[in-house]
């Protein structure tokens, strides 16, 4: 390739040699500014941003500007945050090229930061939620009337209608079929390649097919569903929700969260549903209770780190009135959004017509979440059936 | 503007595209740190059309790779010719070549049927530009292994061993936004992106692209596409459109807009029907003319 390598020799600017120590910190000074404000950065996008400042004019703000943003900025909503870090950083570089002096580099004092970061976070705030990512899913009104029947005013005769759509669920999960190929003995696709190949050892003749079939590609699913207080007449029947998800389908974790984080995946797994709420009631404590879903995300994150990946999606079912810091649960939020597939929030108050998504929590949370959806009858799961693929 | 951004800058303008800094300067860097150059923006901003430029502009070959769900490798990469395969075998049964021989024979690049990422790969003379366009469309696990091969640019193929890039690509990347990108795909590449233009940029665009038009006729074609762009529309015309649209008024001879020729034209710049009634309803009430006039 042409420019690589060779470049940066090609044009050594006399006083960049001299300063090039500075300059090198400077880039990484700012790198890492960048990083504490949640801009993912490596050592080599460093590396980059020092290799790019050798082949633009330096003296020059505006390329200056350009070049870094092209290098260390990966969308579009960290362009507002880069804007105000570049002015408060680079402010000595002159703006127009006819600089009175070297540039001075070693400038960044950052006294002025905690407020200029905290603004461009409200404003990225905005701005995905103004793109509305949210998506809203209307109830249907064509079920029949168990449908329509909000979970909270259920009775336990209707639960096995959770069970059969939690079925259809898991199967639907499982049955989305991947891009990779994989032979099968029979009936599948004609697999070219391989009766190719077997066609050679009877001179060219196909006498036997080979086929193949796509594989299953392995989403997994974690559920963490709001336990607390507020939560107490959906829980039972979220529970049994979960319950069923976790006896149809083999990749899945489930957690519940007051207060604090508990795995209950195993109390979950074996014997009837009854006997799995008599595990639940011995093992975990603090149903009920007041919510932090920020800290128990993060919990979460930081317990199981190699739990959640691209392959998974996680589903956190909760009303969104957290008693924790919003901030909190924003940036564990955006911790797990970047991990895991998909990110899907199901809040059973959503299904009522004039609720809207004001509390704090909910508040911190939209910006971060593939898919709002309501959760709280059964045309509504019925409804996810939908949703829930990668 | 450094000397080399200013040639890129006036390529690309020669290529009669109106780029600004942040294209001349992202083209530049991609060209100079061997990196991907991933464009983001709606629909219809020329995203495509830096990679058509960009070919023309160093005089490289432009291997474009369409994305859409379930691409798969046989489809991006490269498919052996079975049917040729075929008929080499039968060719060969007379002979005395044993089933190695015949094996190493139809398994050799003649049979190969090269994909755009293996034909970027391949590419003997100089490097070519690869466009990969909309990789939103595509899959994860594609993107996953797209980034394999963004990395080291090389393929390994089974039957034949491992082919590596003579020479490095210059990639291009465009993505609408209708998933996420994986941060890892963003890291390797440098980012742009481009908005709907200003006023002044989308004038001189459609100067340079639309011949037969007017000074008046072309600043108010602009203008109104300006205003449109505020309205609450399910699809925002892009440039793509602005230029249709000026194409079709310089056929029919227009020397200005009136509301006559703005509703007889229309379907040129809105595709919804939605769209069509709510502009319709607006320009009834005049308010789009007062509208585009404040904007001159």
């Amino acid at each position: 390739m042409t420019g690589t390598g060779g470049a940066p020799e090609a044009h050594p600017a006399p006083e960049l040699a001299r300063q090039s120590g500075d300059l090198v910190e400077a880039v990484l000074r700012f790198c890492r500014a960048l990083r504490d404000r949640g801009v993912l950065l490596t050592p080599a996008d460093a590396v980059d941003a020092a290799r790019a400042l050798r082949v633009i004019d330096i003296t020059r703000r505006d390329e200056l500007y350009l070049a870094l943003r092209a290098v260390l900025i990966g969308r579009v909503e960290e362009y507002p945050l880069f804007d105000s870090l570049f002015d408060d950083f680079w402010r000595d570089v002159a703006a127009d090229g006819e600089g009175t002096g070297p540039p001075g580099w070693v400038a960044p004092s950052l006294p002025g930061v905690q407020s200029s970061s905290g603004l461009a976070l409200q404003r990225w705030g905005d701005e995905v939620s103004g793109e509305g990512e949210l998506v809203g899913m209307p109830t249907f009104g064509d079920q029949e009337a168990v449908a329509e029947k909000d979970f909270s005013t259920f009775g336990s005769g209707e639960l096995a209608e959770i069970e059969r759509l939690a079925a259809r669920l898991a199967r639907r999960l499982t049955a989305r079929p991947s891009r990779r190929w994989r032979a099968v003995p029979r009936r599948g696709r004609i697999d070219p390649r391989r009766t190719t190949r077997r066609a050679l050892r009877t001179r060219g003749d196909v006498v036997e097919l080979s086929f193949r079939k796509r594989k299953p590609r392995r989403t997994s699913l974690v559920l963490v569903c709001d336990v607390s207080g507020s939560m107490d007449l959906y829980s039972r029947f979220l529970l049994q929700f979960l319950y069923a998800l976790q006896n149809h389908f083999t990749r899945v974790e489930t957690f519940v969260f007051s207060t604090r984080l508990a795995r209950i995946t195993d109390q979950l797994e074996e014997g009837s549903y009854r006997a799995a709420l008599r595990r639940l009631a011995r093992d975990v404590q603090g149903w009920s209770g007041g919510t932090r879903i920020g800290e128990s995300l993060r919990s979460l994150l930081e317990g199981w780190p190699r739990l959640i990946d691209h392959r998974s999606v996680a589903v956190i079912l909760s009303d969104g009135w957290d008693t924790g810091d919003p901030a909190l649960l924003s940036e564990a939020l955006r911790a797990l959004r970047r991990r895991a597939g998909r990110v899907i929030w199901l809040n059973p108050l959503l299904g009522s017509p004039d609720y809207q998504p004001l509390t704090r929590g909910m508040q911190a949370a939209l910006p971060h979440v593939d898919v709002f959806a309501p959760v709280h009858n059964l045309a509504s799961l019925e409804a996810l059936v939908g949703h829930l693929s990668l | 503007m450094r000397a080399e951004v200013r040639k890129i800058h006036d390529l690309m303008e020669r290529e009669a595209y109106v780029a600004d800094p942040a294209v001349a300067t992202s083209v530049y860097l991609a060209i100079e740190l061997g990196k991907p150059l991933l464009v983001e923006g709606p629909a219809g901003v020329g995203k495509t059309e830096i990679a058509k430029v960009l070919s023309r502009a160093l005089g490289a070959d432009l291997i474009r790779l369409q994305c859409y769900e379930g691409l798969d490798a046989t489809t991006a990469l490269y498919e052996w010719n079975y049917p040729r395969q075929m008929l080499r075998i039968r060719l060969e049964e007379g002979t005395s070549l044993s089933i190695e021989e015949k094996e190493a024979s139809i398994f050799s690049e003649e049979f190969l049927l090269k994909r755009p990422l293996l034909q970027a790969i391949t590419h003997a003379e100089h490097a070519p530009v690869l466009l990969i366009d909309e990789i939103d469309r595509a899959d994860e696990e594609f993107e996953a292994f797209l980034l394999e091969i963004l990395s080291d640019f090389q393929i390994t193929i089974p039957e034949i061993g491992t082919l590596r890039a003579l020479h490095r690509p210059y990639v291009v990347l465009t993505s609408n936004r209708t998933r996420p990108l994986s941060d890892a795909l963003r890291r390797r590449c440098l980012f742009l992106w481009i908005d709907y233009p200003s006023f002044d940029k989308e004038l001189r665009i459609v100067r340079s692209k639309v011949d037969g038009l007017n000074d008046e006729l072309a600043a108010q074609i602009t203008g109104l596409l300006q205003t449109l762009r505020k309205l609450p529309l399910t699809k925002v015309p892009g440039v793509a459109e602005t230029l249709d649209w000026a194409r079709a008024l310089a056929t029919l001879h227009a020397s200005h807009l009136d509301a006559e020729t703005v509703r007889e034209t229309l379907g040129c710049i809105l595709k919804e029907e939605a769209d069509l009634r709510r502009v319709e309803r607006e320009l009834e009430a005049g308010r789009l003319e007062q509208m585009s006039q404040v904007l001159q």
